[in-house]
């Protein structure tokens, strides 16, 4: 396999774009959910915060086997043709990075301290602007949160290749890149994809680290 | 017109009282100190008094409308704020700070700004209005805070335990300045503390708080007890003196010995006083005409002494002083 140099940054931007668009519904759904758990106080919130916890761990083959399942042309959503599909990875991704989002809002939102909510309370705000309050002070966290959903999905590999196909130009992204090219012998070619992706992971790292010395987190 | 009327006004926490006041009338523009040791009950009634909790049981009305519904509340906390013993101050400038409350009233931002900006400099701060409120030291938070409660111009401010700090010129600028502003225009002023002196200074009325209930006493002299029963004399041991009360209780009691019952003198007096106690001035403060000494006689007691008494015995902090006070001035509760 011979892979020029455009067809890598080809992969790269397309990992970036699988794992911006996961990142970001991910966020648009946990965060308001985290925030939810994280803010009010119900019977079973214990519970649900648990099984959140437990889904952080599930083997991304699992989630893989699961969106495959969905998404194949005989499965409840197979009519949708999504299968081996750069959205279809967005799908698993979504669901991976979902309880990541969801569980560090939750715990963002409980980290704040008390007093914010009160003391927005005293100064006369609203139930809306209390809560936006709380958001405020948590937002580093809150980044830090959406960071490490980013840095997940965008190293993930087992349900990429099961519901990508790891087809070329379509769904090939860093990660099945790296294992295709490693499983032909091509180590040369891996190494190169890997430091692609071990510098797109950098730099994720280096934004957290700005955030949290900015935020004090 | 009474700011606050507080009628059988109880708050329990996980099935513990920690406050139960049966009456409380606060007059508008009255400067009320409420004290009492930690744990007495002051924070729990003034974040009742702020509405921000909700009480277990009774009602509180301000300016002669009840308010017992959570609509009620919201409004009424539009009207009355609370400065909190520890004030939070929201990531951002101090200007934003100050500006919060009256954002959240819908005063539009440019509005809002000048009147956080006068306030502000009502109390001093005015070039700490662009710093950044993590930049501050603790005696400035607290004043940051005031002046965000003062620029929402409240009918009523709370204020628990408002200088906690030893700095007492910070506490003298905080007072004139909620003097200035009452002067300014109505306002009511209920504030926390577990300093007297704090109290008999600014305060024009007092509520002593002991256990979560009125005490008939104000909190100095106040000791827990275990009653030994049996006589009418007893001899109980409070901390590592033996002193002599009348009563026919037995088991737990508090002991109050009001300070106006303390007679000092800088030698041991022969007289009908059963309690007798040696010991080392160390705070002395004016109380108006009068002087409140600070004894440490392996306890602290407080002595309320006139000033001319005062200065012929030529006290200071450091002499030696005796205190005595008869048993039957030593009051049970």
């Amino acid at each position: 396999m011979s892979t020029p140099g455009g067809e890598v940054v080809g992969i790269a931007l397309l990992s970036l774009k699988i794992a911006l668009a996961a990142t970001v519904l991910a966020c648009l759904l946990g965060i308001p959910l985290g925030f939810f758990l994280g803010w009010t106080r119900f019977a079973g919130r214990r519970v649900l915060l648990a099984l959140l916890n437990t889904a952080l761990a599930l083997p991304t083959v699992v989630i893989g086997l699961l969106i495959y399942l969905l998404l194949a042309r005989r499965g409840p959503l197979g009519a949708l043709g999504m299968l081996y599909t750069w959205q279809a990875i967005v799908v698993a991704e979504v669901v991976l990075a979902l309880p990541i989002a969801t569980a560090l809002s939750a715990a963002a939102i409980q980290a704040v301290d008390p007093r914010v909510r009160r003391t927005a309370l005293t100064l006369g705000a609203g139930t809306l602007r209390t809560a936006w309050t709380v958001a405020r002070e948590a937002r580093f966290t809150l980044l830090a949160g959406v960071v490490v959903a980013f840095g997940r999905v965008l190293s993930e590999v087992g349900a990429a290749l099961m519901v990508g196909g790891n087809v070329r130009h379509e769904t090939r992204t860093l990660t099945t890149a790296i294992t295709l090219a490693t499983s032909q012998g091509e180590f040369g070619l891996a190494v190169a994809l890997g430091l692609v992706l071990l510098a797109l992971a950098l730099t994720v790292s280096v934004v957290i680290q700005l955030l949290q010395g900015h935020g004090d987190v | 017109m009474a700011t606050f009327d507080v009628a059988a006004l109880r708050q329990e926490f996980a099935g513990r009282t920690a406050l139960a006041l049966d009456a409380l009338s606060v007059r508008e523009g009255a400067r009320l100190a409420v004290v009492g040791p930690n744990g007495a009950g002051k924070s729990t009634l003034l974040r009742l008094l702020a509405f921000v909790d909700t009480p277990s049981a009774g009602v509180i009305a301000l300016d002669g409308h009840r308010v017992d519904s959570a609509s009620a509340r919201r409004a009424a906390r539009q009207r009355v704020t609370l400065v909190e013993q520890r004030p939070y101050l929201f990531r951002g400038t101090v200007l934003g700070n100050v500006a919060y409350g009256l954002r959240a009233r819908g005063v539009r931002a440019s509005e809002a700004a000048e009147r956080a900006g006068a306030a502000l400099a009502r109390l001093r701060l005015r070039e700490f209005a662009g710093r950044d409120t993590r930049a501050l030291s603790e005696g400035e938070i607290q004043r940051v805070a005031v002046a965000r409660a003062l620029a929402l111009e409240p009918v009523a401010l709370l204020l628990d335990e408002p200088v906690s700090g030893a700095d007492r010129a910070a506490h003298h600028a905080l007072f004139e300045a909620l003097a200035a502003e009452q002067a300014r225009r109505p306002l009511t002023i209920v504030f926390a503390s577990h300093l007297l002196e704090d109290a008999y200074r600014w305060a024009d009325e007092l509520l002593a708080l002991h256990q979560g209930r009125a005490s008939p006493v104000t909190p100095e002299n106040l000791f827990r007890v275990d009653l030994p029963g049996g006589a009418p004399m007893q001899t109980v041991t409070v901390g590592p003196l033996a002193l002599e009360v009348v009563t026919d209780r037995q088991g737990p009691a508090t002991l109050a010995i009001p300070p106006d019952e303390i007679v000092l003198s800088t030698e041991a007096l022969h007289s009908s006083a059963r309690n007798v106690l040696r010991g080392r001035v160390v705070r002395v403060a004016e109380h108006g005409a009068a002087m409140r000494v600070t004894l440490d006689a392996g306890i602290e007691l407080v002595a309320l002494i006139t000033r001319k008494s005062f200065e012929e015995m030529g006290l200071t902090v450091g002499s030696t002083a005796f205190a005595s006070f008869k048993s039957v001035a030593v009051r049970v509760f």
